[in-house]
């Protein structure tokens, strides 16, 4: 049942790509609930907001890529409203996980010659329309195929599927819900500093553990927020990046969709509390050519507290069944060792199914991180790296950074990037 | 306890890989699709032995005790169609006799909050209609030696 640790991947042939694409542009909406507005009108803002961040015009993005559950806007009407004459485009299914893959698609569809930039975006009006949590039109289609595995017992939205997951790591690790809490501790710090944040409110362990039990171990805190809002992030190769007005966040390797031997009945082949992070880092790490001891930053997707420990875990950055040390220690907060998630994360500044981690990762890497620090007569922030409750929330000499995308259990995909050297 | 009573579940919809497990428990009897070249069970059912590839499946019956290996118990209801029995347990048993397959269910007949990890239960059959009859567990009535 436990999978062999050694790589059966053929990591050899990707290497070559490594700090040859770069992130040169970054948007975003307001993390909002209740919008007034469609996933068109979402995601045209946070492309324009990417492309007036990367300096180009639509003459200059020729490629698109978006992904959803089918409550977005496909990229043929969004790039006509941009005036954007494709040569690329595809809209994918996919959640979390999905950003981190479709930058490695990017990458590919360049490498092909079939476009120059990629625009990749998520809008999602994630509270007043498609909720993930709520299970509304979910729970009105018919019980088929595997679903009878779970839908027949009342196992239906993401915390309840995935909750058994956390449940199991606690009985084989000695792991408590206090440890875990910590996670949404430090993403509510780092939250407090975010100006964009959904829930800037500092909190305790306490705090946690004492808010309602949705599914245990499951309290309500350990749940992400749900928030409207579009995300967009452009790709293109390094060369054209260094022509932006902001430093690129250099594209290292990319691991995407991994997935456990099953996706879906994940514990079927493995123990239950590994994730395909156990999988994706023999493709990250060996790609990247660094390690998780060299990551400054990270980005563990965090839709529930326990995701972003499990996938720490599994990533290599403890020992297995040491996740809630790790997260209660203080390494994964601004002025610990390796902070994780500084913009709030899904927990605390929005949920855009893992862009806005990304975004936040780029943002670590120019240096640029959007805190409430004051802005210099250059026009740039002047951090002072002071990380108390409305201050500053940039990770001084940040230069390589891992985001850990999660789909769910079963499902994962991360990148690393660094700063340009 | 939880009260299951309000509750009316949804009901599967038996596909060409699930049928048999549905005809079974509609008889009072648990068979899971087993691989006749390297002998894996595997549940849900699907086309192919997802350890050997071999096409060779056949349902077999397999004796219902089990352990807990994880659960959760649900406050929140997520489809409303349980609105009545939260607070409840939902479980994940590894089965003393199916090596490879586990099985879900919700633990009938006690208090939730003896869901743990570990406990040794049996299968119980729950009829949901003239069609479906879906299994369930119930803490082990016999002690076990597993």
């Amino acid at each position: 049942m436990v999978a062999s640790g050694a790589s059966d991947v053929d990591t050899s042939t990707s290497k070559h790509l490594r700090g040859k694409y770069a992130i040169c542009g970054i948007g975003e909406t307001s993390y909002r609930r209740g919008s007034d507005q469609t996933t068109r009108s979402l995601a045209t803002w946070a492309i324009k907001n990417a492309m007036d961040d990367a300096g180009m015009n639509a003459g200059d993005v020729d490629g698109m890529l978006s992904y959803s559950g089918n409550d977005s806007t496909f990229s043929t009407f969004v790039a006509g409203d941009l005036g954007i004459r494709l040569n690329f485009y595809m809209d994918v299914h996919g959640g979390g996980s999905s950003t981190e893959c479709l930058i490695g698609i990017a990458i590919g569809v360049i490498e092909a010659g079939l476009c120059k930039t990629v625009a990749i975006y998520r809008a999602m009006n994630g509270f007043s329309a498609v909720r993930i949590g709520g299970t509304g039109a979910r729970s009105a289609a018919p019980v088929t195929g595997d679903q009878i595995h779970h839908r027949a017992y009342g196992w239906q939205s993401a915390g309840q599927m995935f909750a058994p997951s956390f449940l199991r790591h606690m009985y084989d690790y000695g792991t408590t819900p206090e440890q875990v809490a910590h996670v949404k501790v430090a993403h509510s710090n780092h939250a407090s500093n975010n100006p964009k944040a959904y829930y800037k409110t500092r909190l305790t362990p306490e705090d946690v553990v004492n808010s309602r039990v949705i599914c245990k171990p499951l309290h309500l805190l350990d749940c992400c927020v749900e928030t409207d809002n579009a995300t967009c992030i452009i790709v293109t190769g390094i060369d054209r990046a260094r022509d932006c007005p902001n430093p690129p966040a250099v594209i290292q390797a990319i691991a995407g969709r991994t997935c456990k031997p099953r996706a879906d009945m994940h514990y079927q082949h493995g123990p239950i509390s590994t994730v395909a992070g156990y999988y994706a880092k023999d493709i990250l790490w060996p790609n990247a050519g660094v390690g998780p001891e060299d990551i400054d930053v990270t980005g563990a997707y965090d839709a529930f507290t326990f995701t972003a420990m499990l996938q720490l875990e599994d990533y290599g950055f403890c020992k297995k069944g040491e996740g809630g040390d790790y997260v209660s220690s203080g390494i994964i907060n601004l002025g610990g060792a390796r902070p994780n998630n500084t913009s709030g994360g899904h927990l605390c500044e929005g949920y855009t199914h893992g862009m806005s981690m990304v975004i936040e990762n780029t943002r670590q890497l120019r240096g640029e991180v959007d805190d409430f620090c004051p802005i210099g007569p250059d026009g740039k922030r002047q951090h002072t790296y002071d990380y108390a409750e409305g201050g500053c929330r940039q990770v001084k000499g940040a230069e390589l950074t891992a985001n850990l995308g999660w789909a769910n259990p079963g499902t994962g995909s991360a990148m690393v990037m660094a700063k340009d050297r | 306890m939880s009260d299951w009573s309000k509750v009316t579940r949804p009901i599967p919809v038996p596909d060409e890989w699930t049928k048999p497990f549905w005809d079974a428990a509609k008889r009072g009897v648990l068979e899971l699709q087993r691989c006749q070249n390297c002998g894996d069970f595997q549940h849900p059912p699907y086309a192919t032995c997802v350890n050997c590839i071999s096409t060779d499946l056949k349902f077999e019956p397999v004796e219902g005790g089990g352990t807990i290996y994880a659960y959760t118990i649900m406050y929140h209801t997520g489809d409303q169609r349980f609105a009545g029995a939260v607070p409840y347990a939902s479980i994940i048993v590894e089965m003393d006799k199916a090596p490879g397959a586990f099985l879900p269910g919700n633990l009938l007949g006690v208090p939730y909050a003896e869901a743990k990890v570990g406990r040794r239960v049996e299968v119980l059959f729950e009829t949901l209609n003239d069609d479906i009859t879906l299994p369930q567990f119930r803490l082990a009535q016999t002690t076990s030696t597993a």
